[in-house]
């Protein structure tokens, strides 16, 4: 059985229809891309993959749950974290609390215990500290805990994003164009710890990348998307050799006159870079591409 | 401000009278039409049938009779406070589909205009003045003093207020406008206690304002609501035709749809948002005079209750929604008279006319907990 | 919200030593004290000179030694020694000596608890609340229905039973804290969905609404007494007074209970700050402040938002309640005036001065805004009044101005809106995290560790993702 099983899933704004009939399988353990140009409707399949849209139709299971009609937090306990598009940390709070509050799911405490800080309290945010700061030491923020998460560099920010997300030890992690605004010595450690969090902790990826030299060379699976439909699926190599693939990124015609080498498709590439400063401003449509 | 997007652009922008652009100036007056009338015959049905299922009151009144001859004239009071309401909400719908943002003050820029207004009449009669001025002119006079510094004061607040915390996360310019209605209504009252030693003002007494005009037995209608209905429609008209059908009102409702894309469009965003602040401010102006000609006292605190409840309607018309705003304030107008006429009535003096707030607070609540986006408008839940 | 992270250490004045700080600091307390105490028999008495102004300045440092006490890096028995000092033997004695020191010091306490309630639901969690005072009134009115033969009113067959007895007080407190948290939780429950602006002009609407309804329900049932309001209300006994009459204190009920009242209010507060400072070290304050920082990532980080927000609601609500019930017995009677918007916009305006978010920040929000809303606007109305009486003619040198023709409507006393709304507006223009902005709080643990920055260590942290 898959861990993440979508059928028919369809979601519509106003009389756009942003993903439509899309049918997905994600075994356990793998590390799948979903690409396409802006406005493909991947962000919105995120979004319906922890709560955030509530789908007009289709079925999400996951782990043997029915993920439809559940809130975010829901979906999070249930074992899927994610990271955002653009960067969404708790700014004023600092690193260590970042992760903690990624904790949250998993720490039930009473407000009583809290009140008299019982002993079975003290241990658990004991306990929880402690992991924090692993947790920091294992993304490479070691000993960056007490600072304030906005006064982080930019591709600091990204992997505390990562290790808030991990705190919610998750079965699997939605990450959003992780490497978004990267440089390329960033994005090649970002990549390892990518592929450290499958090996090693055993938690499937499924990652929104715009960044093809990344999803070619990380990925097992990729799935590509235009205008919210489904066009191609298969292992990196199959679709970067898929001329519909092709066409969509590049247009009609172009395609034949270019060889498709993994750093060609650079046009739309760079329109989903995210520069830091743009992506801390208030958006009007934070995380959500039509 | 989502309202009649599809302006005739090209015939305006020649200046030409045509068809279309009489369409654009005069669709709300018949909205406006069915929309009084609509909410007068089924608020009117539903206490006449409730009068005759609860026909007759423990101490023997029949009700029936009781509702049947006030019902003329609460149907009257209704529609001047529904017109007052309707001219406040609009500045509140205005800065809101521009800005995103409630203008709390806006309660105070309203009260300004009533405190104007009332001091403009004052020192005409102190001078002696008033019995020889036409009472047009002197109408006109009056509005447009009020119009012409409550619109001053809104531009100010905003340049002072507002302006740097346009970026800000939205409870800022928030609480930044209830400290400003809050200091609004003190500097009011300081200023009034400097020159006057008084700041509960009343309207003076104008003779051919009084005069009543009589309509068989039940109805007897002042000339002060008249002039309100009347220059509040012809307002509203004037709204409609600035912002729908001039340039001044295409740059707002261009920035309303979406202020950078504005910005590059070649239109002055900030001239754009201080525009709204003024026309807003003038009109709550105006609403402010023709209250205080209405119900004649006023302090510097009449503000907050007219304004919450004008902000209720324009949540109630669907916020951001100039067409909204109005109806909003009629109907509001409408269940607020009714309910503070009625309800003593079929509660035998339990619960009265003091529950009337209560009334609208209710209202709001339940439109915003059921239906956000209000009679006709756009959403207000958080965007994801 | 807060956008500039700044001064970690107010009034820490430089580099001076310890022993030189503390010195400092007694030196400070017993200035301050010793004006507050004298200054009536030292100024000479003029109507120029405004006496009670220049004594509600005094107190007001007197107030604020406490505040910069807690931030001296002084060892921690001499900070304890000298706070109590501060609080339970000068203040009462300074309240002996004039009882309006007292009351101001009381109110200063109620209002730092009602401040603290309000920083949980807008400083952590981030609701703007403008109906606050309405818990705080539900609380009043609980004990005042009760503790007076309002009760016996309504409920006639048991109404012997009314008004219950003083020493019913110390359960009603705790009565308030639960009746408050539950109106917390029932106002909250359908609003709390509602977008933040939404959300601050409902619970406007909330206190508006029981402000209106505790002005009108003495029919058809007598509930409230309508606006003539509810007295006497029962005082909480004074069980210890064979104890000060044996220890040779002969002092009359009417001595002892604003004292009562002051160490009373004094307790919750310590009470209150205790539970603040617990509740935002806990998974639950850090989920408050993660909604308010941003309330999508924080639900996809397992929040429950509704839920998360209804416990602030109700934390902050409670703290309301119990508040509203000391108040009652303290003041005796208890009439709607007490409970009007301008009390919520001014435990918000103490929230927003101080700083959103920071415990030390509320408190030092209520010493200012309320000494100077009971104190120092009344003592300048009181010097314009004694001048306007004296016939004193002021003389600036360019321009003569006689007193007596200040309007009389002018009284500064009265221009509490005023000041609010000017320290909303420039806090939130100038400095919208406050005067002590919050700080984060260092997690020790971290603090402590030897790991260079950049170590990446090979084994998984424990979070093994359940594979």
């Amino acid at each position: 059985m898959p861990l993440l099983e979508v059928r028919n899933l369809i979601k519509r704004f106003g009389g756009l229809t942003a993903v439509n009939k899309f049918n997905y399988e994600l075994e356990k353990g793998t590390i799948a891309s979903i690409i396409g140009p802006n406005g493909a409707g991947k962000t919105t399949l995120f979004n319906m993959l922890t709560g955030v849209y509530v789908p007009e139709e289709g079925k999400v299971e996951f782990n043997g749950n029915s993920l439809i009609g559940r809130r975010p937090d829901q979906i999070t306990f249930l074992g899927i974290a994610r990271t955002f598009q653009n960067i969404r940390l708790f700014n004023n709070m600092t690193v260590v609390e970042n992760v903690l509050v990624g904790m949250h799911a998993r720490l039930r405490v009473s407000i009583v215990h809290a009140l008299l800080k019982t002993k079975r309290f003290q241990e658990q945010e004991q306990r929880a500290k402690i992991e924090s700061v692993r947790l920091l030491d294992y993304v490479g923020l070691g000993g960056r805990g007490d600072e304030l998460a906005r006064n982080l560099p930019y591709g600091d920010q990204r992997r505390l994003e990562i290790a808030r997300a991990l705190a919610a030890e998750p079965r699997l992690l939605l990450l959003d164009e992780p490497t978004a605004g990267m440089n390329p010595q960033e994005t090649a450690d970002a990549t390892r710890l990518i592929r450290r969090v499958r090996d090693e902790l055993g938690i499937t990826i499924l990652l929104i990348e715009h960044d093809m030299r990344l999803v070619m060379e990380i990925s097992d699976w990729v799935t590509v998307l235009d205008y919210g439909e489904k066009i191609a699926e298969g292992k990196p190599e199959e679709v970067r050799r898929n001329l519909r693939v092709i066409e969509a990124y590049l247009g009609k015609g172009v395609a034949s006159s270019l060889t498709p080498e993994a750093n060609s498709p650079r046009p739309e590439v760079e329109t989903g870079f995210t520069p830091p400063d743009q992506a801390a401003a208030p958006t009007q449509n934070d995380g959500q591409e039509r | 401000m989502q309202t009649e997007t599809v302006a005739p652009t090209r015939a305006v922008s020649r200046g030409i009278f045509s068809s279309q652009m009489l369409r654009t100036l005069f669709a709300p007056l018949g909205q406006l039409a069915i929309w009084t009338v609509g909410t007068a015959v089924v608020l009117s049905l539903v206490v006449l049938l409730l009068a005759l299922i609860f026909r007759t009151s423990s101490s023997g009144v029949d009700r029936f009779t009781l509702v049947l001859s006030i019902l003329p004239q609460v149907i009257v009071d209704s529609m001047v406070l529904g017109f007052v309401y309707a001219m406040i909400a609009l500045g509140y719908t205005m800065v809101y589909g521009v800005l995103e943002f409630i203008n709390f003050a806006h309660s105070e820029i309203f009260m300004i205009g009533a405190v104007v207004g009332a001091e403009v009449l004052i020192s005409l009669s102190e001078a002696k003045a008033l019995e020889n001025f036409n009472p047009l002119l002197l109408i006109l006079l009056i509005i447009a003093a009020g119009m012409a510094v409550s619109g001053l004061v809104a531009v100010v607040v905003e340049r002072v207020a507002y302006r740097p915390l346009r970026n800000a996360p939205r409870l800022v310019p928030l609480i930044s406008a209830i400290g400003v209605s809050f200091f609004l209504q003190d500097l009011v009252r300081m200023l009034e206690s400097i020159w006057r030693n008084a700041f509960y003002r009343t309207y003076p007494d104008v003779p051919s304002f009084s005069q009543r005009i009589s309509f068989g037995d039940t109805l007897d209608v002042s000339y002060k609501s008249i002039i309100v209905v009347v220059a509040a429609i012809v307002m509203l008209l004037a709204l409609n035709y600035l912002v729908g059908a001039t340039k001044i009102g295409k740059s707002i409702r261009a920035v309303a749809q979406n202020r950078a894309t504005a910005s590059l469009m070649g239109i002055d965003v900030d001239r754009a948002i201080a525009l709204t602040f003024l026309v807003g401010g003038a009109l709550g102006g105006a609403a402010g005079v023709l209250y205080g000609l209405r119900f004649s006292t006023i302090n510097p605190y009449t503000g907050f209750i007219p304004g919450i409840k004008a902000f209720t309607a324009a949540v109630l018309g669907g916020i951001g929604n100039i067409t909204g705003a109005m109806l909003g304030g009629i109907v509001l107008g409408f269940l607020e008279t009714f309910g503070a006429s009625y309800l003593s009535i079929f509660t035998e003096g339990a619960f009265g006319a003091e529950y009337k707030d209560i009334l609208a607070f209710g209202i709001l609540i339940i439109v915003l907990i059921f239906r956000p986006k209000g009679l006709l408008g756009e959403v207000v839940g958080e965007r994801a | 919200m807060v956008n500039r992270h700044s001064i970690s250490m107010p009034f820490s004045g430089g580099k001076a030593p310890p022993w030189a700080r503390l010195v400092g600091i007694i030196l400070y307390i017993a200035i301050t004290f010793g004006l507050a105490y004298s200054l009536e028999d030292i100024l000479p008495r003029a109507a120029e000179i405004p006496l009670t102004l220049f004594e509600s300045l005094a107190f007001l440092a007197f107030l604020g030694s406490a505040m910069i006490l807690y931030y001296q890096p002084i060892p921690k028995v001499a900070k304890l020694i000298l706070g109590i000092l501060v609080l339970l033997l000068l203040m009462p004695a300074l309240g002996l000596r004039n009882g309006y020191y007292l009351e101001v010091a009381t109110q200063v306490g109620i209002f730092a608890a009602l401040a603290l309630g309000l920083n949980i639901v807008v400083g952590f969690a981030g609701l703007l609340d403008l109906g606050y005072v309405a818990f705080y009134a539900v609380g009043a009115y609980l004990w005042a229905f009760f503790g007076s033969t309002q009760a016996g009113l309504v409920l006639t067959s048991i109404k012997d039973f009314f008004p219950l007895g003083g020493e019913w007080f110390f359960l009603f407190l705790c009565l308030g804290v639960i009746v408050g948290g539950l109106a917390g939780i029932l106002l909250g429950l359908p609003v709390l969905r509602l977008r933040g602006d939404y959300l601050a002009i409902v619970t406007l609407g909330f206190g508006e609404v029981i402000r209106v309804m505790v002005n009108n329900l003495d029919k058809p049932l007598n509930l409230t007494n309508g606006p003539q309001g509810i007295s006497p209300i029962q005082r909480p006994p004074l069980f210890f007074m064979p104890l000060l009459q044996a220890l040779g204190f002969d002092l009359e009920p009417r001595q002892i209970y604003p004292i009562y009242f002051y160490l009373l209010v004094i307790l919750i507060a310590l009470i209150v700050i205790f539970f603040t400072r617990r509740l935002d070290d806990s998974p639950i304050g850090r989920a408050w402040i993660a909604i308010r920082e941003d309330e999508l990532a924080a639900q996809a980080m397992g929040v429950p938002l509704v839920r998360t927000k209804l416990t602030a609601f109700a934390a902050g609500a409670s703290f309301a309640g119990a508040m509203g019930v000391l108040f009652a017995a303290k003041q005796i009677f208890i009439n709607p005036e007490s409970f009007t918007l301008m009390q919520s916009i001014g435990v918000l305006a103490m929230v927003i001065l101080g700083g959103m978010g920071s415990i030390p920040g509320v408190i030092l929000g209520a010493i200012l805004v309320t000494t100077l809303n009971l104190q120092i606007l009344k003592a300048l109305s009181d010097w314009l009044n004694a001048m306007r009486q004296a016939g004193t003619v002021l003389n600036l040198g360019f321009i003569q101005y006689a007193m007596k023709n200040l309007p009389v409507q002018l009284e500064p006393a009265k221009y509490e809106r005023m000041v609010f709304g000017i320290v909303l507006v420039l806090m939130m223009i100038f400095r919208p995290e406050g005067v002590l902005p919050a700080s984060r709080r260092k997690l020790e643990i971290t603090a402590n560790r030897e790991t260079p920055p950049e170590a990446v260590s090979a084994t998984p942290p424990v979070t093994g993702g359940g594979e």
